[in-house]
């Protein structure tokens, strides 16, 4: 652990669980999104749902989403600006003991009411937090690395084109996680990496037929770090 | 003396590592040694480690200056202008001890308000217990004009003194109960209060052996699961506490129980708390009367 979670982070409060986790789950889920969007639906479960609401949950989940670091003091008034926005926000609270108990799962939604992104979050203790499911699969990832999320067509060989591609730019897979949905035959590929992807590899692999979306997300201390 | 190299990662479970440590490198400061031992392991510069501080430090500042701007009001209204209070207190002359501490009382309620009130804090160690150190640290560095570069410096000596806490039992009220929280807040205070007034190893950690000690057994009962009753009258308890421990170890009385061992029996208080009282609201002040009207109003 670093000093600076100890004398640390800055944050908004009320409770690290609370507030500062919940804003960087809606953080790190507008960012695999990375593109505009009309509706919200938040399904808070268990702890989160029983006090969430007091704690701020809500407007930290709200504040993250619309792109606010943990210590923004935006946050509170999070609802209102959504709203002058443009943005729906749809909230709802369940029971389920089979998730964590600050979990939440949000819904993104288009202009025309389309589901664009479904994305799973715990809050995780002492401000951290994780992504543990996109689209209905299992991922983990919390903001440590820098991220490569590739959907592709499970067809042979898509691995090893896209190792290729990032090893020609010197870019280190430090991690690689990958499932695939029989029924839609479409895989999903989460790699951490060593360093950031830029768009120029991004649209390399996005040339790729078999290739469907790419999203590269900067790590998180980068972009929250407080200096 | 010899000049043993310093390895590229420091390892360390217990004080008495640290203790050992700052011998075997030679290292006579406490945060120096904590300097040091971040920029290793994190492999960040000490000059970008110690001016990252010097921005929580302004944080902490300005959630004092914050907290005294207004009354704070929580939407619960379980918070209700307590700073302000103090304020008006120290304004009409009526402090019971003296204007520093009801200063001290006044700035650990404005930020642990602030907290509450969803604003901007430094955790330190947790959000719930936010006020302690800016309360006592920065309150009483101010009062005896230490520079700034000494108080960063000790908050260096609080982190390393937290990390210790957490390596070996736990920060978390969730886990251990408050003691984790508000006593591991007045421990890691205390031992910043007595690096900044220049003390040696023996005495810093006396000092914080006694606010952990003092402190062992609290429990975690918010009301309503609210951060708000008890916890932020609790931040008061922490940092006065914290004042009062570094006082005695300042006069020269020493710890019989180590720091280490001090912390090893939180943990094991932690451990055999009931998860009633660890953050669940099930048990303790969550559960009075007065208590549950709240929570039922909340629910409503
Ligand atoms: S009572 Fe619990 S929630 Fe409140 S400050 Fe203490 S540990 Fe934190």
């Amino acid at each position: 652990m670093s000093l600076f979670d100890i004398i640390g982070p800055v944050m908004i409060g009320p409770s690290s669980s609370h507030t500062a986790g919940a804003a960087k789950i809606g953080f790190l889920a507008q960012s695999v999104l990375g593109k505009p969007f009309k509706k919200v639906h938040i399904t808070l479960f268990n702890s989160f749902a029983e006090t969430g609401l007091g704690h701020g949950t809500d407007k930290a989940i709200i504040g993250g989403i619309l792109g606010f670091r943990m210590d923004d003091e935006r946050i509170p008034r999070s609802f209102e600006l959504a709203r002058e926005q443009g943005i729906q926000i749809e909230f709802s609270c369940e029971k389920d003991s089979k998730k964590h108990p600050n979990e939440v799962c949000i819904e993104f939604y288009s202009e025309a009411e389309a589901l664009l992104l479904t994305i799973s979050g715990q809050s995780i203790g002492g401000g951290a937090a994780k992504i543990v499911e996109i689209n209905g699969t299992p991922v983990w990832f919390g903001g440590m690395h820098d991220i490569l999320i590739i959907q592709y067509k499970d067809v042979p060989g898509m691995v090893g084109f896209f190792g290729e591609v990032l090893g020609d730019h010197h870019i280190n897979i430090a991690y690689l996680d990958i499932s695939r949905d029989a029924v839609t035959e479409k895989a999903l590929a989460v790699l951490k990496l060593d360093q950031y992807c830029p768009e120029n590899v991004t649209d390399i692999i996005r040339k790729n037929i078999h290739i469907l979306d790419v999203i590269s997300i900067r790590r998180l201390s980068d972009q929250y770090s407080n200096t | 003396m010899t000049n043993i190299p310093i390895p590229n990662r420091i390892r360390i479970q217990n004080l008495h590592d640290v203790r050992m440590q700052m011998k075997k490198f030679d290292i006579q400061d406490l945060a120096e040694f904590f300097l040091l031992y971040e920029s290793k392991n994190q492999e960040i510069e000490p000059a970008v480690l110690l001016s990252k501080m010097d921005y929580h430090l302004q944080v902490m500042q300005e959630s004092i200056i914050k907290g005294l701007q207004k009354p704070n009001v929580t939407s619960s209204g379980l918070i209700n202008g307590g700073a302000d209070h103090m304020k008006q207190l120290l304004q009409h002359n009526q402090s019971l001890v003296g204007p520093l501490f009801s200063k001290v009382i006044m700035n650990t309620l404005a930020v642990s308000e602030l907290n509450a009130c969803m604003g901007r804090i430094v955790a330190s160690p947790t959000a719930g217990s936010a006020g302690v150190l800016p309360g006592a640290l920065l309150t009483i560095t101010q009062h005896k004009q230490i520079p700034r570069e000494k108080v960063v410096r000790s908050l260096f000596v609080a982190g390393g003194m937290g990390e210790m806490i957490s390596l070996n039992a736990s920060l978390s009220g969730a886990s251990h109960g408050c003691q984790a929280e508000n006593g591991s807040a007045s421990a890691i205070t205390a031992a910043a209060l007595l690096y900044c007034m220049d003390q040696d190893f023996d005495c810093i950690e006396s000092g914080s052996a006694f606010a952990l000690k003092n402190l062992l057994g609290l429990v975690c009962d918010p009301v309503a699961g609210l951060v708000e009753v008890p916890c932020v009258k609790r931040n008061v308890i922490a940092s006065v506490n914290a004042i009062a421990c570094a006082e005695m170890a300042l006069s020269g009385i020493r710890t019989v129980i180590p720091f280490d061992e001090v912390v090893k029996a939180m943990d094991l208080i932690g451990k055999d708390m009931p998860s009633s009282l660890r953050e669940t609201s099930l048990g303790g002040l969550a559960v009075c009367p007065a208590a549950k009207m709240v929570s039922n109003q909340k629910r409503s």
